[in-house]
């Protein structure tokens, strides 16, 4: 499995950030920082990459150099590594996030009070680390987010369907065909098995749309959401299935409930 | 703001138009960001906020979050510019490497939606809709001239986890084509848009 050979030819999709996190990832990794040739590739790769990358240069929307720069000055930076500490590390890769990240949620969950508790929290940090920036940023994401799902809640075409699960609990569905979108809430479901999480997808008509895996739900005592879906298309059934923990890629088993979204 | 930027900080027209010295201007800038100037941060913004903006809304599709995520890079880049070192390559390509980074962990976190899927098929090319500088419309042809001289298969495969930002397996799954050859498709496209774009 491991042979070098093989994990040579993976500089390529590495450097399009391309490859699944887990063992493979983390495998290549240990291999670039002993192999110098990888090393010197996967520069080249890069800036290939970028140049596509430049490529696809688009005129950004106009609020988004305000808002970048209303938090800059408030923006601690990272203090400078020394040279063994930059050499030591290749290309460090983040990890990607988890399904749905779950701090913009709970922010959203209880909006105001979080906001609050939030920006006490970035204040007790701002003398340490960089916290606050980064509360900040995952708050503007969990503003943006609430207000998508306000949009949806208070559109003109705006429908609510509310179902019972086949395990127990209900759904609320409101769904805004002409925004595309639908919010999904949740109470009374049960506690699943360990290792099991609720996964939520879009239907789409057979042979004409796909099915689209739109994240895994969290729970906490029995309530979720709310939960913003995008790109609903015309025919899509929105459902929910019991899934191994991390998700799949398509329902593996029947939904345990599933709601027509109107169109 | 705009009182306290110094007179030297102004980009100025000459750079925009010769690639080694942009190259080297944006090192500068970079620097001086590293040290806390906001006046060099602005330049980098103006100099690097479409590709920024334009990769990532190519990838996440969505407009509103690919304004979003564009800003958390940007403000990474400040944030994070004392940890740029240019031995590792260009400042330009630091930036586009955390730009392409984030849109993927976006998409992935946020599963596909269905506008990502139903263009999933289709191959997309950098398109034309900024009227830009000379240097960025001569780079943009010179990429689309590059990756038109690729094989079909190695092109496919190469847009569709760039610019698609599907995972190999994703995009070996999408094809039918098995792990392996994707990985070597993507290997050898990009050998020959190295060579073809002239990246030494």
């Amino acid at each position: 499995m491991a042979l070098r050979s093989e994990l040579h030819t993976l500089t390529g999709v590495y450097a399009l950030d391309a490859l699944d996190p887990g063992a493979e990832l983390d495998r290549f990794e240990r291999h670039l920082a002993r192999c110098s040739s990888c090393t010197s590739e996967l520069r080249g790769f890069r800036e290939t990459a970028a140049r596509l990358g430049m490529a696809a240069a688009e005129r950004p929307p106009p609020t988004l150099r305000g808002s970048v720069m209303a938090v800059v000055p408030r923006t601690r930076q990272l203090p400078a590594i020394d040279e063994h500490a930059r050499h030591a590390r290749t290309g460090p890769r983040r990890r990607p996030m988890p399904l749905r990240r779950p701090l913009p949620r709970l922010a959203i969950a209880g909006a105001a009070l979080s906001l609050a508790a939030a920006v006490v929290l970035g204040v007790l940090y701002v003398n340490t680390n960089n916290q606050l920036g980064q509360v900040r940023r995952q708050l503007t994401a969990a503003q943006a987010q609430l207000q998508a799902i306000t949009a949806v809640r208070t559109a003109l075409d705006a429908r609510v369907i509310t179902k019972p699960t086949a395990i127990g609990g209900t759904v609320t569905v409101v769904t805004s065909p002409s925004r595309r979108q639908m919010v999904l809430t949740a109470s009374g479901l049960p506690r699943l098995a360990v290792g099991k999480v609720y996964q939520l997808w879009l239907i789409g008509v057979p042979h004409v749309h796909p099915i689209r895996a739109e994240g895994v739900l969290a729970t906490h005592h029995g309530r979720a959401g709310p939960v913003l879906i995008s790109g609903v298309l015309t025919g899509d059934t929105f459902g929910i299935t019991v899934e191994p923990k991390g998700g799949t890629a398509q329902p593996t088993v029947q939904p345990i409930v599933g709601v027509p979204l109107p169109s | 703001m705009e009182g306290m930027r110094p007179r030297e900080m102004r980009v100025s027209e000459p750079d925009f138009h010769r690639p080694e010295g942009s190259e080297q201007y944006l090192e500068g800038l970079l620097a001086r960001v590293a040290r806390g100037d906001q006046a060099a941060f602005e330049a980098v913004y103006d100099r690097l906020a479409g590709p920024v903006y334009g990769l990532i809304h190519k990838v996440v599709r969505d407009a509103a979050q690919s304004e979003e995520v564009s800003q958390e890079v940007l403000l990474e880049v400040w944030r994070t510019a004392t940890r740029f070192d240019p031995a590792k390559g260009s400042a330009a390509t630091w930036v586009m490497t955390i730009a392409h980074r984030r849109a993927v962990d976006r998409v992935r976190a946020a599963a596909a939606t269905a506008a990502r899927e139903q263009r999933s098929a289709q191959v997309p090319m950098p398109h034309d809709e900024v009227a830009d500088t000379v240097e960025a419309s001569i780079d943009r042809e010179r990429v689309r001239r590059c990756l038109d001289g690729l094989t079909e298969p190695q092109r496919e495969s190469i847009t569709l986890a760039y610019y698609g930002g599907y995972s190999y397996r994703q995009v070996s799954s999408l094809l039918n084509v098995a792990l392996s050859t994707i990985k070597t498709r993507i290997r050898d496209g990009l050998l020959r848009m190295r060579d073809c774009l002239g990246v030494n």
